[in-house]
């Protein structure tokens, strides 16, 4: 009679948890979609999401807002970092995203409608379910297209010397990028539209390698040149760091993508025409460069097997006399950080 | 009286019990008010977005100086009173340390009668 | 003597009664207890995905935008332009139930003579007072003659957006 009494009196608290998980569903979702709309997540220098694998148990919340004080604008790598596959479904979402003990089964997802991409975690929707949907911007990468109308534009090849064959002859061909991150800091400081490159990939673009080879090229002076029997060869690409005065050499930057091949390699390559440099923020997180300048050196060499050879040296890519290329806020030279609609849903039961 | 009579006791044992029970049940039924009321409820009335926009749009328009226009600060106390049902302050304290450094702290307040928001902020 | 153990059992089976009656009255009380509970998990969703949506619309899509789309409307009373961009805020589809989501806008603002103002921006049916609606608002700060038929010139001037929004 006492355990059928004890039992009975049981019975509202096993049918109350029913009730309020309900309840409870959406409000879970709701607190997961302003944890994940509205927070950067911890740990936030270096951010969460520049964690590896290995070391993914040192994250203690995840959060794809930008910063704090611009909730609903987020994150390009963070998202794409939140949906990555070596976070397991349920557990790890449920330790930094979901919380608490009971072992909910949810949905989330994050749909880019101007990208018209979409990602998603999570198991499929059974009938009933707590659910919140959150409008959203992605803050979307900065790039920049160096072309033959900015080398001539900005005098990095030296096109200007027509009249004597001697004059094309630049024995280094050296570009340099700089990235004064003190200026990208100051001049804009509002977190959704700032270049930050050590929270945001950017993504330098040098075309036109080919056709720029012999950029003064006059048929008047020279009688004929064999462009196609020249190797570009891209020879280092140096990182520099300007701190306190010293410009001292961190590292170099052995992923660039070649002629729009999908995977990188490490100089030296050969280049046919052109060059791109994705740029991963833990690269510039890694070497601190908060507040300093840094310049990224392409080095190239040029073989002639031209048989005549070419009757010059190249006056190829060179800004080692002229200024470095900045990666600034001059939408001429970079294209800016664009905001993005998304939309983001969490289904939980 | 050969011995002592402990019949009784099994009366008070039960009533102990009945009491706890009733006691557990009072707690529970107490709770379950809570969760109906406080999830949804509480999200609604809590004024997240109020604060963060005001606290936004001052930011916003506050010079470097930490200054804001007196015609768009007139209007943001008057209509958030009127519309809002809420008393926004923003008060500028600028400190000048040797002439040359300034320093504004600037504090933002916001009260509805329930929720009192205050934020420090310092504009560059 | 009298025995006292009958008692024992009376007791108890009218306490363990008790328990019982009070048990199916709490499993039958708990249900009730929800049901404004759900009608606010709708608004607080409709509240959400209202500021969701007004938030969005004043943010401008780059930094060489210096003005926000809705910034813009209230300057050029551009009613059109709203209805478009908020339905499809609030209507964007995604697995989740469709919202099939009216609203009503308004901004307010204070005329010279302190009298308040609210003249209507757009809205995708007229407010009755039967409808369940939640309100959201947003500042923002417009350069323009208010009211609008001021002889002064544009002003920086704050004003609140308010939308009521509801569901059919």
């Amino acid at each position: 009679m006492l355990a059928f009494i004890w039992i009975a009196s049981m019975i509202p608290g096993i049918l109350l948890n029913l009730q309020s998980n309900t309840i409870d569903f959406d409000a879970v979702a709701y607190r997961t979609g302003v944890i994940l709309a509205e927070d950067p997540g911890w740990p936030s220098s270096p951010p969460w999401e520049f964690y590896g694998d290995n070391q993914k148990y040192e994250i203690s919340r995840f959060g794809m807002a930008i910063a704090k004080d611009s909730p609903g604008v987020l994150s390009q790598d963070k998202v794409n970092r939140f949906f990555c596959s070596s976070f397991m479904y349920p557990d790890d979402y449920q330790k930094w995203a979901i919380f608490g003990d009971y072992p909910y089964r949810f949905n989330i997802s994050v749909k880019d409608i101007d990208g018209g991409t979409g990602q998603s975690v999570g198991d499929v929707l059974p009938d009933r379910y707590g659910y919140i949907r959150r409008l959203v911007k992605i803050k979307g990468t900065s790039n920049t297209s160096i072309g033959s109308a900015y080398f001539v534009a900005h005098k990095y090849i030296n096109n200007t010397i027509t009249a004597i064959p001697s004059d094309f002859n630049v024995t280094r061909h050296e570009f340099s990028i700089l990235i004064n991150n003190t200026k990208l800091r100051e001049e804009q400081k509002s977190p959704a539209y700032q270049i930050d490159p050590t929270r945001d990939q950017i993504i330098i673009n040098i075309t036109d390698l080919r056709s720029t080879i012999f950029p003064g090229y006059n048929p008047g002076y020279i009688p004929s040149i064999d462009r196609s029997s020249v190797n570009i060869s891209l020879t280092s690409i140096k990182v520099y760091k300007l701190d306190g005065g010293t410009l001292s050499m961190v590292r170099t930057f052995d992923t660039p993508y070649i002629d729009g091949s999908s995977t990188p390699k490490a100089p030296p390559v050969i280049v046919q025409d052109n060059i791109s440099l994705i740029i991963n923020p833990r690269i510039f997180d890694i070497m601190q460069t908060g507040y300093s300048n840094v310049y990224l050196n392409l080095t190239f060499e040029m073989q002639d097997h031209a048989v005549p050879p070419n009757p010059l040296n190249s006056s190829f890519l060179n800004n080692t006399l002229t200024t470095p290329f900045d990666y600034n806020y001059h939408p001429a030279n970079v294209t800016q950080p664009q905001l993005r609609d998304a939309v983001m849903e969490v289904a939980v039961w | 009286m050969a011995r002592l009579n402990d019949d009784a006791q099994w009366i008070i044992l039960m009533g102990f019990l009945v009491s706890f029970s009733l006691f557990f049940l009072a707690l529970i039924i107490n709770q379950s008010t809570v969760v109906g009321q406080s999830t949804a409820e509480s999200v609604i009335e809590f004024p997240k977005n109020d604060i963060r926009d005001i606290s936004h749009v001052i930011k916003e328009h506050a010079e470097k100086n930490g200054k804001i226009d007196d015609r768009v600060y007139h209007d943001i106390i008057n209509l958030s009173i009127q519309r809002e049902g809420a008393v926004v302050n923003y008060t500028l304290n600028t400190q000048y340390y040797q002439r040359l450094d300034v320093f504004n702290h600037s504090l933002i307040h916001y009260n509805n009668g329930v929720t009192t928001y205050s934020e420090n902020w310092t504009s560059e | 003597m009298v025995n006292s153990g009958g008692q024992l059992y009376t007791i108890e089976g009218v306490a363990a009664g008790l328990i019982m009656l009070l048990t199916a009255y709490l499993v039958v009380g708990a249900t009730s207890v929800y049901t404004p509970g759900d009608a606010h998990i709708s608004d607080m969703q409709l509240e959400v995905l209202g500021s969701d949506a007004l938030a969005m619309m004043d943010t401008p899509p780059n930094s060489s935008v210096t003005e926000s789309p809705l910034q813009q409307i209230i300057e050029t009373d551009d009613g059109s332009r709203f209805r478009n961009l908020f339905l499809n805020y609030t209507n964007v589809s995604g697995y989740g139930p469709k919202h099939d989501i009216q609203f009503s806008a308004s901004y307010t603002y204070e005329a010279p003579d302190t009298t308040i103002t609210s003249p209507p921006i757009n809205s995708s049916r007229n407010l009755t007072g039967g409808e369940h609606a939640v309100r959201v608002t947003k500042w923002v700060i417009v350069n323009k003659k208010l009211p609008p038929l001021s002889a002064d010139p544009p002003e920086n001037r704050a004003v609140l957006v308010e939308v009521h929004l509801w569901r059919d």
